[in-house]
């Protein structure tokens, strides 16, 4: 009879632990999709200042068709971007265009004066800077949950339980690894 | 740990703490009924509760009152805003904290608030005329680091506490040793009840301060986290250790909010010499903080720092 008993009090405590674990993977899965969205909202307020950009270079340097055209595709793009991944090379792409554009944007004095086109400039920078801090946000919470459903005993279960592996949100000029300088201070 | 896992923690510790005050509380009111009348220590307690209430409730516009902190107006300062913003951003905080600021030479910082919805940052003008941007950022994020981690909530509920622990304590030690009225108890009851009124406050003071210390060094990690640049939070630390101004409007009892202590400059570097000192300081000592940062981020910091434009110029406000 004691046997029996034990058995009931293991499975009791083993269905406990599982719940618990459980509830740790969706509460993490959770922590990274809210990650996911502070970035998301980032770049559609990029997307968002892009047109009014354009509109504004064009103004001036109406010729240029070229950079225009390439910048709006890129954005194209980045609003198709459906995985992680893919929007953060989609972003990249966006950041060559637009830096191109602003290349082209130096060579007139006048639009480089206007406070409309200075505002832009500023909110663009204001937005990629947020951006970076939301995906070192992103990806910490991403490394977290897939540390977790690798570890044993959940990646045994992670699959079929629906737990599938994030992917990071990496973009170029990453600098989220600090800057450590071994030069000796002169 | 996660940043997530850290939070309910601290939020567990909280309402340890919460309970911990609540017990000494009950020990005092037991005490107060003990030699004189249950009643009165009925009356007591509830006259403390609703004091603790009303001070948590108030303390967001107090603490303003005592450090003179400013709101700004929408188009002041949007650099600065910005970098709030997009700190909050990198600590996956719901809403950016309120910002302001306090007029004073001495570079410091704080953060107030019970949620981070009703948060505020405080930076002093000095900090702006000290800091380049990357420092500046580091404090910005060890402030978050404060909200994020709930450390304002504990604080302020760890604060009221001790302030209405102190003066149930004081008003019966009073009664007790002066008044001598309405006495119940015998001689060991007496005595018994005034260790226990001497005693309380210091109960109070110690775990409150000891809180405060231990959660310096984790909002210093936190900030390194947040911008993954330990190496920023050390400097800053750096260079606010090189600064001796002390901050005009401060008192104690708000000490434990700033991000360097704002008062004993000295006293705040000795932790080695006297290990009792350090027991009665709000933060730990400036060298142990930037030590526990080299080793996280595997740097060393040079003992001087290169002179860097402050981000004040960047503000126009230089």
């Amino acid at each position: 009879m004691l046997w029996l008993w034990v058995l009931l009090g293991a499975l009791a405590l083993l269905v406990a632990l599982a719940a618990v674990g459980y509830n740790r993977l969706v509460r993490l899965r959770n922590e990274a999709d809210t990650g996911w969205a502070n970035i998301d909202v980032q770049l559609q307020r990029r997307t968002d200042l892009i047109p009014n950009l354009v509109e504004a270079v064009r103004g001036y340097a109406a010729h240029e068709r070229a950079v225009f055209e390439e910048v709006t595709k890129a954005r194209a793009a980045l609003q198709q971007a459906s995985t992680p991944g893919a929007a953060g090379d989609a972003n990249d792409v966006l950041t060559a265009a637009l830096s191109r554009l602003f290349a082209v944007a130096e060579a007139y004095p006048d639009l480089k004066a206007s406070e409309n086109f200075l505002r832009l400039q500023e909110d663009l920078t204001d937005t990629e800077d947020k951006i970076g801090a939301a995906r070192r946000y992103y990806n910490s919470t991403v490394m977290h949950f897939n540390t977790a459903i690798q570890s044993i005993p959940w990646v045994l279960v992670a699959k079929p339980l629906g737990f599938r592996a994030k992917e990071f949100f990496s973009a170029a000029g990453d600098t989220s690894v600090p800057q450590v300088s071994l030069a000796p201070s002169s | 740990m996660t940043l997530q896992q850290q939070i309910r923690r601290n939020r567990l510790r909280s309402s340890i703490v919460v309970g911990g005050f609540v017990l000494l509380l009950l020990v005092l009111a037991g005490l107060v009924g003990l030699v004189f009348d249950v009643s009165l220590g009925v009356v007591a307690l509830v006259v403390a509760l609703v004091y603790a209430v009303f001070g948590i409730l108030r303390s967001r516009s107090m603490i303003s009152g005592i450090t003179h902190a400013q709101p700004l107006g929408d188009a002041e300062l949007r650099p600065l805003r910005r970098l709030v913003e997009n700190v909050s951003i990198g600590a996956g905080l719901p809403v950016t904290p309120e910002l302001r600021v306090v007029d004073d030479d001495a570079p410091n910082a704080f953060a107030v608030g019970i949620r981070p919805a009703s948060s505020y940052v405080g930076v002093t003008t000095g900090l702006l005329r000290t800091m380049p941007k990357r420092e500046l950022e580091a404090v910005i994020a060890h402030e978050v680091a404060h909200i994020r981690n709930r450390d304002t909530y504990l604080m302020t509920m760890a604060t009221v506490f001790a302030g209405v622990i102190a003066l149930v304590a004081d008003i019966g030690f009073r009664t007790l040793a002066y008044g001598g009225r309405g006495r119940r108890a015998g001689a060991i009851g007496v005595v018994l009840a005034l260790v226990g009124f001497v005693l309380a406050p210091y109960a109070a003071l110690l775990l409150r301060l000891s809180l405060s210390r231990r959660r310096e060094l984790l909002a210093d990690s936190g900030a390194a986290e947040i911008l993954s640049d330990p190496e920023a939070m050390a400097m800053a630390l750096r260079r606010l250790e090189l600064d001796t101004t002390t901050v005009r409007y401060t008192s104690t009892s708000t000490a434990h909010l700033w991000v360097e202590s704002p008062t004993d400059r000295i006293g705040s570097d000795r932790g080695g010499v006297l290990e009792f000192t350090s027991w009665f300081n709000t933060h730990p000592p400036t060298r142990t903080r930037i030590a526990a940062l080299e080793e996280a981020g595997g740097f060393r910091l040079p003992e001087r720092l290169a002179p860097e434009p402050p981000f004040a110029i960047e503000l126009g406000l230089a």
